[in-house]
């Protein structure tokens, strides 16, 4: 997951975080709390000009994937450099 | 069985405002249908409770009825005809006041802090509705909120705009609307089992 964002975003800064352990027990986690629930702090310049939603729709068609397996929730902060003051 | 689900299913939208009291949410979607007024700091003020807040009733929810009485009528119109009649829509899992996911929650406290109409869907009683939901925008999580007709994003996205000040530019002309039927008072104290706490 993380290559194909770095890649695809030529992110200049790119942290993933897994949560999941936070939402065991949700409703929607049967049986394995692994990898369902993930933090995305993001930073590339191909935000730039973009909406928010449309750079969250860039980064879940990236994970199109995952989200079809198991992947249940991302939050996700995606900033261009000029924004994160980077 | 079809025609009940179809209808009940069109009823299934609540619609609530800053009411800082809880209202008795425990009633699956298909029954329930729910106004709450849009109190400014304190509770329901406004007198004339409902004897229930069950949608059984169909005089008190006219306005909310939609024009066709179709059975029919599919989950992509009932899409469509939410996000066009409701200045402020979540589609989220739960309801605003039990909701069953900690992003769904955020999302809806965050638009509680604006004095709007909020319309809710519970997402979770219908994977029908989830899937035309999710098809209608091309977002493949929940919550989803639309704001005057237009999709706007999840709860990140409608916490964002809301620590930069957007949301209040966006949602500025949208009036507080006084709704027409309040739940009972003893409805107020059904289980609330599921209502995540979360600190802002």
């Amino acid at each position: 997951m993380r290559q194909k964002l770095q890649s695809a975003l030529e992110a200049s800064a790119l942290e993933i975080e897994d949560v999941s352990y936070q939402h065991a027990g949700h409703a929607a986690v049967k049986d394995n709390a692994n990898e369902t629930h993930f933090n995305i702090r993001v930073i590339s310049s191909k935000f730039e000009g973009q909406s928010l939603v449309k750079r969250h729709r860039m980064v879940y068609g990236l994970l199109t994937d995952e989200l079809n397996s198991g992947l249940h929730a991302i939050s996700i902060v995606a900033k261009t450099p000029t924004e994160s003051g980077s | 069985m079809a025609r009940l689900v179809s209808t009940a299913l069109v009823r299934g939208l609540v619609r609530s405002c800053r009411a800082p009291s809880a209202a008795a949410v425990s009633q699956s979607a298909f029954q329930q249908f729910m106004n709450y007024s849009s109190g400014i700091g304190h509770s329901n003020a406004n007198g004339g409770s409902s004897s229930t807040g069950v949608a059984a009733d169909p005089d008190t929810h006219q306005d909310f009825q939609p024009t066709s009485k179709s059975p029919s009528m599919s989950f992509n119109d009932i899409v469509s005809q939410d996000i066009k009649e409701n200045p402020v829509l979540i589609y989220m899992k739960g309801y605003p006041d039990a909701p069953r996911c900690g992003f769904s929650a955020l999302a809806v406290k965050v638009l509680q802090r604006y004095d709007v109409p909020i319309s809710a869907r519970d997402i979770l009683g219908d994977p029908k509705l989830k899937e035309s939901v999710k098809a209608h925008t091309n977002w493949p999580t929940f919550p989803q909120i639309f704001i005057k007709g237009e999709f706007v994003g999840g709860s990140d996205i409608i916490l964002d705009m809301h620590q930069k000040g957007q949301l209040k530019d966006v949602l500025g002309d949208i009036a507080p609307r006084v709704s027409k039927a309040m739940p009972h008072e003893e409805d107020n104290k059904l289980s609330m089992g599921l209502l995540f706490d979360l600190v802002m």
